[in-house]
């Protein structure tokens, strides 16, 4: 094992990661507010892939379409999500809306199968992106590069928001005491409207990177990546988007690691890794990486 | 300006306010007392909006409340000190401060509104910039009453704003509702510490079981023998 292929399954891992950490983003601002684990999160990724695809094949446009577009439309439909799916569970008991998630996406899962197809298509990324470039040994794509850009820009960005404006002021408030936000008369449905807005557009975006990385698409995939993001959302310390990041690189990092540094009658159990990882992180840091203890929380 | 007709309000199958009415007028002091579970603080959290009532009427200025989100109550100016202070921990001061504004439109006003609650409780200037959860019980309650302040309302429902304090600072915390009333805002004050709370109000209700047994002006209620005995440890 050469440091070089060690650099390599770090690229690699961290590009996963990365994605892990968009996806993660939405779910841990969701979680914050409403304590709801939204299955749905991952579909989302998974219509913005589809999205994404019908402008890669029209190559007319400049590829940029294919990442603004499915970031705009998915803002839209977790705005849409939000309002016909939860919001009228207000009030209801978690649980309730846990299984709605679930029923949204099967919802859509299986709408894209019905209007489209079943059959997974092929996702080309044209031009330069996927050639590869070989930097003292270590490989790598333009798409892996511009993924961690990517990443890092927006969640410099979300930071800002969230810390500088009066509605990323109200969305804190209302994570840390939902009541209390609306007791005093804090528009919480406003908050509540705009971290989905906010966590599907990148989930969306999140959707022409995977299937950029991938080089498919099909209805089904954005499930497990979805729960896998939750997963990661967790061992940041859920509700904070620092901790959501963290957890989303390390995640992919170890994913990866499991893969390519055991023997590979291993690699079918990586998602079971990825678990028992979530396992192992609750046991020792039940708050996660970066979550408040429920001392500090006061 | 606010009253309450007939008003009942349930969770779920448990009743905790029934066929309860209450007046206050501009520029009063009310306060209510009652035993743990009486149900004042539903009936505050009902007249906020955040709970719908089962039947009765609540009107504000002479216009029904009943059916508003609790940010158009907000907005037409009734603001909640709630029980058990329910300060945002991770925020600043300044932010804190800056929600309790968040449905006005008017920068300037909320900026100078700032100022004088600075004026009022100087300790929160000192930390402005830091964490609220770091206030000590009593600063934390100052908070609270200054950013259900930061609204501009007329009215002010405080729940229990003495409740853990140490003496002394439940001594400023009247003072300062005495002031604000002098300053024109009305104030419905629920409180446990009731020898304190009719000192200093014009009116009062005494809750049982969630409705009113006695009413009347604050210095006869002081000399009710049956409040006396129950509710202001005196005999
Ligand atoms: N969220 C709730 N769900 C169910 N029952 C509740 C809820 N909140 C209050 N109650 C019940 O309603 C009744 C009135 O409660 P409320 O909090 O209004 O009393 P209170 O007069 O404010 O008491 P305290 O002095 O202890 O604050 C009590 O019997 C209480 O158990
Ligand atoms: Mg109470």
């Amino acid at each position: 094992m050469t440091i070089n292929y060690i650099m390599q399954q770090l690229v690699n891992g961290l590009a996963l990661g990365s994605i892990y950490a968009l996806l993660a983003i939405g779910l841990t601002m969701v979680y914050g507010i409403l304590r709801l684990i939204n299955f749905a999160h991952g579909d989302l990724m998974m219509l913005g892939a589809y999205v994404s695809s019908i402008f890669i094949s029209a190559t007319i446009l400049p590829i940029l379409f294919a990442v603004v577009i499915p970031t705009l439309l998915m803002a839209l439909m977790g705005l849409i999500v939000e309002r016909t799916a939860y919001r009228p569970l207000r009030g209801a008991p978690e649980v309730a809306m846990l299984i709605t998630s679930l029923g949204v996406s099967r919802l859509l899962q299986n709408s894209t199968v019905l209007v489209l197809s079943p059959q997974p298509r092929a996702f080309r990324l044209p031009g330069d992106l996927t050639q590869t470039m070989n930097v003292g040994g270590i490989r790598f794509t333009q798409l892996d590069v511009l993924t961690f850009l990517l990443v890092i820009a927006l969640m410099v960005l979300l930071t800002l928001y969230i810390n500088r404006s009066k509605t990323g002021m109200a969305m804190r408030a209302s994570s840390e005491n939902l009541r209390a936000a609306r007791l005093i008369g804090i528009n919480v449905n406003w908050a509540i409207g705009a971290a989905f807005v906010l966590g599907s557009a990148l989930a969306g975006t999140a959707g022409f990177l995977w299937a950029s990385r991938y080089g498919i698409i099909d209805p089904f995939m954005g499930f497990l990546p979805g729960v896998k993001a939750f997963v990661a959302a967790v061992i940041g310390g859920i509700g904070s988007i620092r901790g959501a990041v963290a957890g989303g690189v390390i995640l992919g990092v170890a994913e990866i690691g499991f893969v390519g540094f055991l023997p590979p009658e291993f690699s079918g159990y990586r998602d079971a890794f990825v678990f028992s990882l979530l396992l192992i992180v609750l046991l020792v840091r039940p708050n996660g990486l970066f979550g408040k203890s429920e001392v500090e929380r006061a | 300006m606010l009253e309450i007709r007939n008003l009942s309000v349930a969770y779920g199958k448990i009743v905790a306010v029934s066929n309860l009415s209450l007046t206050v007028n501009e520029g009063e002091i009310v306060t209510v007392v009652g035993g743990n579970g009486a149900g004042k603080t539903t009936t505050l959290r009902t007249v906020s909006g955040v709970l719908k009532p089962r039947s009765g009427e609540i009107l504000f200025k002479g216009k029904s409340m009943v059916g508003l989100s609790p940010e158009a109550i907000v907005t037409r100016g009734i603001s909640h000190s709630p029980e058990g202070r329910m300060i945002f921990g991770r925020l600043t001061i300044t932010e804190n401060l800056k929600l309790g504004a968040y449905n006005r439109k008017d920068p300037s006003g909320v900026k100078s509104d700032m100022e004088r609650m600075f004026g009022m409780f100087p300790v929160l200037e000192q930390r402005k910039s830091q964490r609220a959860g770091t206030l000590s019980g009593g600063e934390q309650q100052m908070l609270a009453i200054a950013r259900s302040l930061m609204s501009r309302p007329n009215l002010l429902l405080l729940d229990e704003p003495s409740l853990g304090l140490a003496p002394l600072l439940v001594e400023k915390i009247f003072d300062v509702v005495v002031e604000l009333r002098n300053e024109g805002v009305t104030i419905l004050l629920v409180e446990q510490n009731a020898n304190e709370a009719l000192r200093i109000s014009d009116r009062a209700y005494v809750l049982e079981t969630g409705t009113v047994t006695i009413e009347g002006p604050s210095t006869e209620l002081i000399n009710n023998p049956m409040l006396r005995a129950a509710y202001l440890g005196l005999d």
